[in-house]
């Protein structure tokens, strides 16, 4: 009986230690001064040099791939939740048998690897000239993107009772208006799950820019901080602060909303 | 409220609403169509092509990809990789997972900031892990090399992604301590809705804590347990950038898994047409064993 007490507890320990610890690493290394990598990887940074943070904000280019990196995941983000909204509405509330059948064909995609579709869009792009061009990547991210987001939808429509779009409509109420004044404001917890998993996963991906956004203008930030570390390759220092500036934005954001990150976690998961 | 809105509409027929739905349905439906079944269903024809991705001319070439895919070598020892490294991310993410879920499945102040903290890593990117992880292993001024000669055991310390044997197991423990938190956080949310009377019976009939997770809470999360294994899964199978960016493949191929691979022979070989024969095989190897992984599982669950 002891043993299975003091079980669960070692076991959160350990792996709060193993946790911290490259935290820890990031964090010190990206202050440190090539000085101190003489002393051990975990040693606290004999001065604080902050001024690597600027070296790698102007060297990475940062501040540009910042911009690059909200707009691709802003951008994608809002038409994933815009199209596949609207295009889940018809698709929970028909019976007939296209809207099944459409509803299957929508689902196919989540089985899709991006491998399989990666060389004929390289092709595709190409021939649309949108290789390096933002609307590339993004409706490439709201392609992947729509069919969890109109599963999601259509599960949460049709929880939502007929009713209330009835006596809209008797009042006279045209199906667009009816959907963005009423019915979206209801979906708004599924609309959080939607975008919180797509702004994880845009936001840090450098697979889709490596292939489509290579000229320097248009890199986001993952691209820029993988750029950077080929060009200067070792100065870990730089590569960490670089990192940290990376991260930070999706860590505030998840202090600032932990609550619906981790509610839009469990939710997005345990319905699909 | 929705009389003042929409006061100037009037109801009409059932023409207009076939009209509708279209208008609901075009943007997604050709987005998706366009960009992603499109460059699917194309993929297949491309793989019997021996497409350059330079030339705009190919010649069709029938199942001599499929032919040379299973007369490479390298194939079958990427195919290894990749089961190597699905298998032990799902076992263990999901063993951790579990575990850290049991732990931290209270409403309490402290299990919720465990919680939030277990899940930074996730929000890292990948490419972030992949410096971060290369950091920790390097054997000359490495973390864990360095933490292992302060507690006297010098004779530990490894080459941890330089080692042909130990390389692909380095990259899946950085992958699994990005990740556990994910299952972690779905199986919280499984073991949250397991009614309270359902312990407090056990309780009475004096079940051991081992007996009580065996018989209770392990069948009332099989839910939570059949999304977690089937995701971890995919997800092992089609990994592709910790590997990218810790190994790209190294040392001698050891870690290198068929996502890696058909990269490789696309823009670096520029073998387009045989890349998407990998691809093809990726693809079928995902739908045939999430299919297997479901129907085994979903049985389970209806049986309790």
């Amino acid at each position: 009986m002891r043993v299975q007490r003091m079980f669960l507890p070692a076991v959160l320990l350990i792996w709060s230690i193993v946790v911290f610890i490259p935290f820890y690493l990031v964090v010190t290394m990206s202050l440190k001064s090539p000085m101190d990598l003489q002393f051990s990887p975990l040693s606290w940074p004999s001065s604080l040099q902050f001024a690597n943070y600027w070296k790698a904000w102007t060297q990475a280019n940062l501040g540009h791939s910042f911009m690059n990196s909200i707009l691709i995941t802003a951008t994608s983000v809002i038409l994933i939740v815009i199209l596949s909204s609207m295009a889940a509405y018809p698709l929970a509330r028909r019976t007939e048998k296209w809207s099944a059948m459409l509803y299957v064909y929508f689902l196919a995609g989540i089985m899709v690897p991006f491998q399989l579709a990666m060389i004929p869009l390289y092709k595709l792009l190409k021939a649309l000239h949108l290789i390096g061009e933002y609307t590339g990547a993004i409706m490439i991210y709201s392609a992947m993107g729509i069919s969890f987001a109109v599963f999601l939808y259509v599960s949460f429509f049709k929880t939502v009772p007929r009713e209330i779009e009835e006596s809209a409509q008797i009042d006279g109420c045209g199906p667009l208006r009816l959907f963005w004044v009423i019915l979206f404001p209801l979906i708004k917890p599924i609309t959080s799950t939607v975008v919180i998993i797509n702004s994880l996963f845009i936001w840090n991906d450098f697979f889709i820019p490596m292939l489509f956004l290579q000229n320097k203008a248009m890199r986001n930030v993952p691209l820029s901080l993988f750029t950077f570390t080929s060009e200067y390759t070792n100065n870990w220092m730089l590569i960490f602060a670089a990192v940290v500036i990376g991260s930070l934005p999706l860590i505030l954001l998840f202090i600032l909303l932990q609550k619906h990150f981790i509610q839009g976690i469990a939710s997005g998961a345990v319905k699909g | 409220m929705a009389g003042s809105i929409c006061a100037l509409h009037l109801r009409r027929g059932s023409m207009k609403r076939i009209g509708f739905d279209g208008v609901f349905l075009m943007p997604a439906f050709m987005v998706f169509t366009l960009f992603l079944v499109f460059p699917v269903i194309s993929s297949f024809y491309y793989s019997m092509t021996d497409w350059n991705g330079l030339s705009s001319s190919m010649e069709f070439i029938g199942l001599d990809n499929f032919q040379r895919m299973f007369q490479d070598k390298a194939v079958w020892s990427g195919l290894k990789n990749t089961f190597i490294i699905a298998l032990l991310v799902t076992v263990f993410q999901n063993g951790i997972g579990l575990l850290l879920a049991l732990g931290l499945q209270g409403t309490g102040r402290i299990n919720r900031f465990m919680r939030v903290w277990f899940l930074f890593p996730a929000l890292l990117s990948p490419l972030a892990i992949g410096y971060i992880w290369s950091y920790m292993y390097n054997p000359l001024f490495g973390v864990i090399n360095s933490i292992l000669e302060f507690i006297g055991l010098s004779d530990w310390t490894q080459d941890w992604l330089g080692d042909k044997k130990l390389a692909i197991y380095s990259v899946i423990f950085a992958i699994i301590w990005q990740w556990v938190a994910f299952s972690m956080i779905i199986y919280v949310a499984g073991l949250q809705s397991i009614p309270r009377d359902m312990y407090e019976a056990s309780n009475i009939d004096g079940a051991g804590a081992l007996s009580r997770f065996k018989h209770i809470t392990f069948p009332l999360i099989a839910p939570a347990f059949t999304v977690n294994m089937v995701v971890t899964m995919i997800v092992g199978l089609k990994l592709f950038d910790i590997v990218f960016v810790m190994t790209n493949g190294g040392p001698g191929g050891a870690t290198e898994n068929l996502a890696l691979m058909l990269y490789r022979q696309a823009f670096s070989l520029n073998q387009m047409g045989y890349a998407n024969a990998i691809a093809i095989l990726m693809f079928a190897i995902i739908l045939i064993f999430s299919l297997i992984q479901v129907t085994l599982l979903r049985r389970r669950e209806v049986e309790y």
